[in-house]
């Protein structure tokens, strides 16, 4: 057993004094008053099961369309009916109807964190 | 200016409305073709009390007026000279009936089979042209891919005139432009020529690359 451990055996190690370490605030300690809306953007992409179907028949028919007129019309009428829900639903949103308990959109979320931030 | 940014942008955050906008949106468009107005004879009491747009500079009653005319009028157009554009569609008009009238008198039976109106036909090559899909460079870490995307009709018919266009200005330049551009929409109208390759080419590439059509957003 060597001396200086046999020494210091009843007091065991100081503590750390706070002031020899201050405390440095690497990332803010507070909530942001805004939410990204980045994972919303990559979750619908429309029509990928007509477009397959009509790559299929345009591919068995040597492209041409006078064939696929079946396919050409579920396809165009996909992404229209896509554009229209998404351009209603643009206009729900800017329109500011909000439901209780539903869940809310990002630009919906950031208007109330605008309006009600959150207190410092 | 500033100010008046201000105020605009103050003003449209409380109302949501779309400032810039001529009309309200409660306005409703004109009937500008009087045949039109006429087979709605029993719907124009309706119309009694709702405000309605002003007709467009462009539009007009007569029955040489065609959309698909004007739209190709505006695309010809060089350095705004509209009086030329309109000169060379007719007389791109003029040699597709002369060419359309010589293989009718030329044919032996089948004479009414032969389409001479060259109205028709520009619209019919426009529509044998239209796409159905076109391809968007997407970059994903860092490789650049091609994916199909669908296409919305207004850009499926700028296209199609764009290609016809740009197949007639792009062959000999000796050879003056009605009569390149006749013989590209001839070409179209029956289905086949240089356009219609453009347009399986497209195609083609669009299949061939189904396979990153996930990747697109909309």
């Amino acid at each position: 057993m060597r001396v200086p451990g046999a020494l210091f055996a009843a007091r065991g190690r100081a503590p750390q004094s706070e002031k020899d370490v201050p405390f440095q605030e690497i990332l803010p300690l507070r909530l942001k008053n805004t939410v990204s809306g980045k994972a919303d953007s990559g979750s619908d992409v429309a029509c990928l099961q007509e477009m397959g179907v009509l790559f299929a028949c345009l591919k068995d028919n040597e492209f041409v369309e006078k064939y696929c007129h079946k396919e050409i019309s579920q396809f165009q009428n996909c992404y229209k009916c896509y554009m229209d829900r998404k351009f209603e639903a643009k206009k729900t949103v800017n329109q500011g109807i909000v439901q209780p308990g539903s869940n809310l959109n990002y630009k919906q979320l950031n208007k109330y964190m605008r309006r009600y931030p959150n207190p410092v | 200016m500033s100010l008046l940014g201000r105020i605009a942008e103050k003003t449209s955050r409380l109302s949501c409305l779309r400032l810039m906008s001529v009309y309200p949106t409660h306005y409703v468009e004109p009937i500008v073709q009087k045949y039109k107005q006429l087979e709605q004879k029993n719907d124009l009491s309706k119309l009694y009390h709702v405000p309605i747009k002003a007709a467009v500079n462009k539009s007009s009653d007569t029955i040489f007026h065609d959309d698909t005319k004007h739209k190709m009028i505006n695309y010809i157009t060089k350095k705004g000279n509209s009086a030329l554009a309109r000169t060379l569609l007719s007389k791109t008009l003029e040699l597709i009936k002369r060419t359309q009238t010589e293989h009718m008198n030329l044919a032996k039976g089948e004479k009414t089979t032969i389409n001479t109106n060259p109205e028709t036909l520009l619209k019919q090559a426009v529509e044998n042209c239209r796409p159905l899909l076109q391809v968007t460079a997407i970059k994903r870490g860092g490789v650049t891919y091609q994916v199909p995307v669908p296409i919305t009709t207004k850009r499926s018919y700028f296209l199609a005139m764009k290609w016809l266009l740009e197949a007639a200005r792009e062959k000999e330049r000796k050879v003056s432009l009605p009569e390149k551009l006749a013989w590209e929409i001839l070409d179209a109208a029956h289905g086949q020529g240089r356009v219609i390759k453009r347009k399986d080419d497209l195609h083609r590439l669009c299949e061939s690359n189904r396979a990153y059509a996930h990747y697109r957003w909309s």
